[in-house]
């Protein structure tokens, strides 16, 4: 029987600077990590602790695992120090995967604020990789303001692709701003898709997730084709230590993606 | 299977033949209590096997699932084989005088860290090498409820063997093929029970059912889960319910069932170790998130999550209570709080 509790070694290859207080860690583990967009894991800081992340790189390419982080605590701020070279742990993948198979076909709009376009990046690509499967695939991003955006250059790319529709906007512009100002529920007053065939995918901060998801249900979206990050304290990964629990679920086995129709009848699922 | 008697005078040599081939433990009254003692030739007296009390004060739970083991380490990964019940690996461990109550727990945790995706190998291997002999409450005290619950104050499943004490001496149920091979090894001193004997330790059941089901009447709502479900937003009620809860979670660290932990690593960048230790979901910073958020900052919301967890999810998802129905958690409270007071009233 394997342990669970151990991580792997995996190397720092580059840090990306994403946003003053975002980075984004690209690293390479001893062994392959085979995740699927949605899937977290734990990583370790050696000498400090683990925490949970999404990677933000396509589950298509598994030699490294890219994964954006936002500096919030002690953790992270370890983290934060550690420069390319040095080495990390990692276990995992944990949790369910954005079940794709059921996104065939369909429309698909993702709505993204802050860093949680980290997760959101990974399913962009999962999608985009083989996207004659997928109907149109529209990205709709907040962030604070401009210098807040993660994966910039990368969001000019990904408008080009044929078939993807992206806007953005920022709570407020302190520099030249040529698109919305305004959190990210002023992009979605019209919403380009058949909300009843589509599916929407949320993930950011719990104020804006509970703001969109009242957008989204308002505008039609039936509640099973809303998929939230309910991202909790997920501490073992395994199912098993029960910091994470959110009603009847652990999010770390059940989640941490799960549908507004489940969470529904939770008394303040959003923290 | 089958059911042995085993004479007054023949018991010590049989304690001693299981204490020879495990780590033997035995319920012991120290200061009016019963805890798990450790048989130890030197000091051993029989006298002090105290099978006819009721549960220890501590739930077998520690046994099985350490309060505090070392899981993993890095960057020399951690072999699960080469960690085991003190004194070393391979050694079996023989709990002599599990209750009814203590079964449950296991039940919880067997689910827990042996049923889903990712199976704890601490967990399995102490489970694999740990003998269960259970022994009858006779006498079950003001604390208990496992009637309330389903459970008996015996044990005919999910033991090796099930002893009763008689005044001859005791029978002693087999219930696995480990549990006879115990029971052969020794086979001089056990004797083919008679239908008298048998009788007499129904007898004995039965009066201790009668007196549990004297002081614990009136059964729960059949609906409980559903009945809690519903509760869960009259903060009042829980209010009331929470009394003078002191939030020193006693009742979560003698809770048979409770399973939660906390893994935390000890170190530096270059080598560390990781240890997993019982956590308490009544504690504030429980279910905080990096950045600080926490769904439930209240004690009041902490509180309403323990039973929960316990009457409403795990019944919904295992199909059965979280709850033995032992009352360690009010033998335990400072605050007198008694949970059968609490569920009686949904």
């Amino acid at each position: 029987m394997s342990n669970p509790y151990q991580p792997i070694p995996a190397r720092i290859l580059n840090v990306i600077d994403e946003t003053p207080n975002i980075k984004t860690f690209v690293l390479q583990p001893e062994r392959e990590i085979p995740f699927l967009a949605g899937q977290f894991v734990e990583l370790t800081i050696p000498g400090f602790g683990e925490a949970p992340f999404t990677p933000s790189s396509s589950q298509f390419q598994r030699e490294t695992l890219e994964m954006t982080i936002m500096r919030v605590g002690r953790a992270t701020g370890a983290l934060f120090t550690k420069k390319p070279g040095d080495l990390l742990g990692i276990r995992g993948p944990y949790g369910k995967p954005y079940p794709l198979k059921q996104f065939e076909g369909r429309d698909i709009y993702i709505v993204g604020g802050g860093v949680g376009l980290a997760p959101l990046r990974a399913l962009f690509l999962a999608l985009t990789h083989e996207i004659k499967k997928y109907g149109r695939i529209f990205l709709r991003y907040g962030a604070r303001t401009p210098r807040d955006i993660v994966y910039k250059k990368q969001l000019n790319e990904w408008e080009k692709i044929k078939g993807v529709d992206i806007d953005l906007s920022v709570d407020s512009a302190d520099e030249p701003w040529e698109r919305k100002v305004g959190v990210v529920t002023c992009l979605m007053d019209e919403i380009p898709c058949d909300v009843k065939k589509s599916v929407a995918v949320v993930c950011g901060p719990p104020i804006m997730m509970k703001f969109v998801t009242r957008k989204l249900l308002e505008a039609g979206f039936p509640g099973s084709s809303i998929y939230l990050s309910m991202e909790m304290n997920m501490s073992c990964g395994l199912g098993q230590c029960g910091h994470c629990r959110l009603g009847p679920y652990f999010t770390c086995k059940d989640g941490p993606v799960l549908t507004w129709e489940q969470i529904k009848d939770i008394e303040e699922p959003f923290l | 299977m089958e059911t042995y008697f085993l004479p007054n005078p023949r018991r010590g040599a049989w304690l001693a033949r299981l204490a020879g081939q495990f780590n033997l433990f035995y319920p012991a009254e120290i200061e009016k209590r019963i805890h798990w003692q450790r048989y130890n030739s030197g000091e051993f007296q029989l006298e002090g096997v105290a099978l006819k009390r009721i549960r220890a004060a501590e739930p077998i739970k520690g046994f099985l699932f350490a309060p505090r083991e070392r899981v993993a380490s890095f960057p020399q990964p951690l072999a699960p084989e080469s960690v085991n019940v003190a004194p070393g690996p391979g050694v079996r461990t023989l709990l002599f005088g599990v209750k009814g109550c203590d079964l449950p727990g296991l039940a919880v945790h067997e689910r827990m860290f042996l049923s889903g995706e990712f199976k704890d190998p601490f967990y399995a291997q102490r489970l694999k090498n740990t003998v269960l002999v259970a022994s009858d409450c006779p006498i079950p005290e003001q604390t208990c409820f496992c009637n309330l619950l389903g459970l008996k104050p015996y044990v005919t499943e999910g033991v090796d063997l099930s002893v009763s004490v008689l005044d001859e001496g005791w029978l002693v149920e087999v219930l696995t093929e480990r549990g006879k091979g115990l029971i052969e090894e020794a086979r001089d001193g056990f004797q083919k029970a008679g239908e008298e004997l048998i009788a007499k330790r129904e007898g004995q059941r039965q009066r201790a059912m009668q007196l549990l089901k004297e002081q614990n009447p009136r059964e729960w709502n059949p609906e409980l889960a559903q009945a809690i479900a519903i509760k869960s937003r009259d903060l009042d009620f829980w209010q009331k319910a929470a009394g003078d809860c002191v939030e020193c979670f006693g009742c979560l660290l003698t809770c048979p069932t409770c399973f939660c932990y906390l893994l935390y690593d000890q170190g530096n960048a270059e080598r560390f170790e990781r240890t997993r230790v019982w956590d308490f979901c009544y504690l504030p910073m429980y279910a905080r998130v990096g950045g600080g958020a926490n769904p439930r900052p209240r004690f009041i919301q902490r509180f309403i999550n323990r039973f929960q967890c316990k009457f409403m999810h795990s019944k919904n998802q295992n199909g059965f209570y979280a709850c033995s129905g032992c009352g360690r958690c009010f033998t335990t409270c400072m605050g007198k709080i008694d949970i059968r007071n609490i569920l009686g009233q949904l």
